[in-house]
């Protein structure tokens, strides 16, 4: 309990030096930031009340602080150009995110650790000679080109899948938990998920496979043959649970990566996300969208972090939390 | 009429490929185990002690391993000719084995009631004696008899407050709990043999001489048959009721403990208890054996000790000897065997 508090105020302080950072990056970038808000036409009075109305006519660190302010009670700030709260424009594209993020590293993860744990009872044959290459040739292809082969099979020539979006054009659904299970959405989903995954999988099925070769080789695995359990149950239970751990650093690892990085995935399916969504930010010196944007991915992976900090925790009794 | 042996290795032959080629690791093992007895093998470092061992529940791996002759009959069938799934069915349950090394061998991410469970529950599949519940029993009611076993048998070996630690981790026990936990794990499925692989090696020796009061009274309890592999005399002296002395793939010499202890009839053997350090022995004046163990790849031709032995005669030299009885089980493979002429 005192280990997870401990971590919980180790995020805070992280939370604290990013939003620092973040407010100080968007200051020094060169050019006004009113520059996209404010009109050539306003005369100097006008403009300096545009700004005192936006808080740019305080010293810095009263800016800081405001800023700080505002964002401990959940608010951050106005689009300068969708003239909208950012928070309510983040939230509409973050669950696309997240639920594409999720599903496509689920998947990757999933069918990485079982395929490698298989792959590992089989080295030299021929399976591994056909399966280990092949995961290679995915994990070394570009995102985008992937994708642009699914499209092309899947959604131009088949017709199977819709080519773009998370949502066919007029759909309407009543709330947002409707809409992300309706068939409609899912049927979206499968492509670029699909393409996330085969990207993802190699580095789990490799490292999955390389750890299980160096655990099957460790003495308790041969004990476990002693006791006359199955071949099935040695190699799942026994052996996976031991060489599980660097795949799950390597999930954290990839949980950041992948979040900031979806922007290939989600530009070449049209993918309504987050990293569109910074893109577009940035590109229009939007700054308080591209802020807060930077701010929510931010602490969805501190938040990760801390989820996978406690899995270890379960999954290697020796990290002991400090637990006497 | 005596009860046919438990176990009966017949001329076991091992070969091993390495870079440097194929080596004749064990040539023409025999080793016959009752119940109620207990084997020490003794030999040094690469005499294939191991490997007999490791051999008998077939954990050799294979390649490099093949076996090039023989048979090990365990009750009667060779196991040998059984495949994996028969060989799995006598594991755990009928041949149990404890390893040295206490730490490497129990899993670390695992509770020790876990492990304890896993035996009992796939022993029970084989010999539903083991859980004592009926058949038809739903798998929570299976699992919980498998913890009371599990219980039962660790208080058994001696580990106080069972019920308590048995929900332990091994990195939280020391090296004699987990030496206990180990043999613990190999009498939960209730074996006919047990192969114990140098259980005493890692442990200091106040708790080496516990571990072997504990084998030895398991032994009387459950009427087991077993081979204790060691590479220490004194361990044998004190624990076993026969031995069998290893040299380079061959036992060498083999009988009840008294009889070769007092009246070692092989030159290798005795060249190993005078290597013994005696309270006598003064500083620079311990005793080793001069040469070299063979080259297992280019073995000699005749008895692979006669390189190294003091009476080696051109007889010993033209083909490997066979034992010779000397009375009363006492086994020597010499051409001339008995306490001869003590060379220099």
């Amino acid at each position: 309990m005192s280990y997870l508090l401990q971590r919980l105020a180790h995020s805070l302080v992280l939370l604290w030096a990013v939003v620092t950072i973040l407010f100080l990056m968007f200051r020094l970038m060169p050019g006004n930031p009113m520059a996209a808000y404010i009109s050539e036409a306003l005369n100097d009075e006008q403009q300096q009340l545009i700004m005192a109305q936006f808080g740019l006519d305080r010293p810095l660190h009263e800016q800081y602080l405001l800023y700080v302010w505002n964002l401990a009670q959940g608010n951050l700030g106005t689009s300068f150009f969708r003239r909208e709260p950012v928070w309510s424009i983040i939230l509409s594209a973050l669950p696309n995110t997240l639920i594409l993020t999720m599903t496509g590293l689920v998947l990757a993860y999933a069918f990485g650790i079982l395929a490698g744990a298989w792959l590992a009872t089989k080295r030299g044959t021929l399976a591994e000679g056909i399966l280990v290459p092949m995961a290679l040739a995915t994990r070394a292809a570009p995102e985008f080109w992937l994708g642009m082969i699914l499209l092309t099979v899947f959604a131009f020539s088949l017709g199977w899948l819709p080519a773009g979006g998370a949502n066919s054009a007029g759909m309407f659904f009543d709330s947002e938990l409707h809409r992300i299970f309706s068939r409609d959405f899912l049927l979206h989903l499968i492509l670029p998920a699909v393409t996330l995954a085969l990207y993802l999988q190699g580095l789990p099925l490799l490292l999955m496979r390389s750890t299980m070769l160096e655990v099957l080789h460790d003495e308790f695995v041969t004990m476990a043959r002693i006791k006359g359990l199955s071949e099935w149950r040695i190699t799942l239970h026994h052996a996976a649970r031991n060489a599980l751990l660097p795949v799950v650093t390597a999930f954290a690892l990839g949980l950041g990566a992948t979040l900031g990085g979806n922007v290939v995935v989600e530009t070449v399916f049209s993918w309504p996300g987050l990293g569109r969504l910074l893109v577009t930010a940035v590109s229009q010196s939007d700054y308080p969208l591209a802020q807060g944007a930077f701010f929510v991915i931010a602490v969805v992976l501190i938040v990760l972090n801390l989820v996978v900090d406690v899995l270890y925790g379960l999954l290697d009794p020796r990290v002991s939390h400090g637990r006497s | 009429m005596t009860e046919p042996p438990l176990l009966d290795i017949r001329d076991l032959h091992l070969s091993m490929t390495s870079f440097d080629g194929e080596a004749h690791v064990l040539a023409g093992v025999n080793l016959s185990v009752r119940r109620n007895e207990v084997w020490g093998v003794v030999g040094e470092t690469g005499c294939g002690k191991s490997l007999t061992g490791l051999s008998i529940s077939r954990l050799v791996p294979s390649p490099p391993a093949r076996y090039l002759g023989g048979e090990i009959l365990f009750d009667g069938r060779d196991l040998l000719s059984l495949d994996e799934a028969g060989m799995r069915n006598l594991r755990g349950h009928r041949i149990g084995m404890i390893f040295q090394d206490p730490t490497t061998n129990l899993n670390p991410a695992f509770r020790i009631g876990e492990q304890l469970v896993d035996v009992a529950l796939a022993a029970d599949r084989r010999n539903p004696d083991i859980l004592g519940v009926a058949a038809r029993a739903g798998w929570r009611t299976r699992r919980r008899a498998a913890r009371d076993v599990a219980v039962r048998t660790l208080a058994e070996v001696g580990i106080t407050d069972a019920a308590e630690r048995i929900d332990a981790y091994p990195h939280e026990f020391s090296g004699g709990m987990r030496q206990r936990v180990l043999i613990a794990m190999a009498l939960i499925g209730r074996p006919d043999l047990l192969i114990a692989d140098e259980p005493t090696t890692a442990l200091d020796v106040s708790v080496q001489s516990q571990i072997l009061a504990l084998l030895a009274g398991m032994v009387r309890d459950h009427a087991m048959g077993v081979i204790l592999i060691t590479h220490n005399l004194g361990v044998v002296a004190k624990a076993c009721s026969h031995v069998a002395v290893m040299y380079a793939g061959v036992i060498v010499e083999s009988g009840p403990v008294a009889a070769l202890l007092r009246k070692p009839s092989h030159p290798y053997t005795r060249a190993l208890m005078a290597s013994i350090p005696t309270s006598g022995v003064r500083r620079g004046e311990l005793k080793g054996l001069p040469g070299q163990v063979p080259n297992l790849i280019k073995p000699p031709r005749g008895c692979r000790f006669a390189p190294r032995c003091a009476q080696a005669a051109e007889a010993c030299r033209a083909g490997p000897p066979q034992p010779v009885d000397l009375g009363g089980g006492h086994m020597a493979a010499c051409l001339k065997p008995g306490p001869a002429a003590e060379a220099a």
